[in-house]
């Protein structure tokens, strides 16, 4: 099973890498408003709960869940985050939601910040602390549950765990050379990538969990992976012409920071 | 709002977030599982219901949204 270990780990790896990226955003605005030992406090924090999450979770689902109803449940689980994510990726692919911009994020965010009336010090500050442990908890959060599932139903967590951590150092070292959002990130396309390793892995999983024998067995994921390309390849041909300016800038710069970071 | 429906709402938004993708994947399960056991049915047709109700789901999801924001402009 040495393609559904790297499979995992690439998909730990991107599914983190976009997920740091939106979560170092608010860490540095935090950083630079009040200062690094709050951002760095309240990131090690959320890191520490998430390895926790991570250890406890993976390593009881790996030792007393049976491996066929384990991934008849996480085939579910899969199938649906896959496909909120594929949505997502296909919405902005075909022009009908605002693609993710970090740099107006770490605006309105550095704006809140200012209204707050907060300023630059060297104590560590609780808010500080506390806004970039919800940061980094939250995208984290969605990266620990990809983790645990693809992992342990690919009897590989450690493959997915070095995928992850592998994304954050990336993130986390490019975040302190350039110190700015990282923008530059293919976010959209690391989305949609990952959405449709989910789905797949999800609906061979889940399919195998029902009863269903797939053709050529483990051959049959690729041959998945290729069709639900195909079919999200034909869906955004579907909607593009249906895009407008207005509908791209429906959920723009004005959006909420919540609902910007989903 | 109560705390344990702010917690189910919270769950729900995690998982799913979308009703359509919800209802199309446990329809996909449901369906598969009913096939196979109850019904027997062959191997190849379980594959293609089971497939086909992930992806008509993604494709009906997309279509509401399309439709609310035609309605919207």
């Amino acid at each position: 099973m040495m393609g559904a270990q790297w499979a995992v780990l690439v998909a730990a790896f991107l599914a983190s890498a976009v997920e740091f990226v939106e979560a170092f955003t608010i860490v540095l605005v935090v950083g630079i408003t009040i200062n690094w030992r709050s951002a760095l406090a309240g990131t090690a924090a959320a890191v520490l709960a998430l390895v926790v999450l991570v250890g406890v979770f993976g390593t009881a689902l790996v030792r007393y869940v049976p491996l066929d109803a384990l991934r008849f449940v996480v085939g579910i689980l899969l199938v649906l985050f896959g496909l909120k994510w594929l949505k997502k990726a296909i919405l902005r692919y075909a022009g009908l939601k605002a693609m993710h911009d970090e740099e107006a994020i770490y605006e309105e965010q550095m704006a809140e910040m200012r209204a707050r009336g907060e300023h630059h010090q060297h104590r560590v500050d609780p808010f500080g602390v506390a806004t970039s442990f919800k940061s980094v908890l939250l995208e984290g959060l969605e990266v620990a549950f990809i983790v645990i599932t693809f992992g342990s139903a690919a009897n590989s967590i450690s493959s997915a765990i070095w995928g992850a951590l592998a994304a954050c150092v990336l993130v986390v070292l490019v975040g302190a050379l350039v110190r700015a959002p990282l923008q530059r990130v293919p976010e959209n396309t690391l989305k949609f990538v990952v959405g449709i390793m989910l789905t797949s892995f999800g609906t061979f999983w889940g399919g195998e969990g029902v009863g269903i024998s797939w053709w050529r067995e483990d051959l049959f994921l690729p041959i998945l992976v290729i069709f639900y390309l195909v079919v999200t390849g034909l869906l955004i041909l579907w909607l593009r012409p249906y895009a407008t300016p207005k509908s791209a800038s429906l959920d723009a710069p004005g959006q909420s920071a919540e609902e910007a970071l989903s | 709002m109560n705390p344990i429906l702010r917690g189910l709402k919270a769950t729900y938004n995690f998982f799913a977030g979308d009703a359509i993708l919800l209802v199309a994947t446990a329809v996909a399960f449901v369906i598969g599982l009913l096939l196979v056991h109850a019904l027997k049915a062959p191997n190849p047709l379980v594959a293609i219901i089971f497939v086909g109700c992930v992806v008509g789901g993604l494709a009906l999801t997309l279509g509401r949204e399309l439709r609310g924001r035609e309605r919207q402009q």
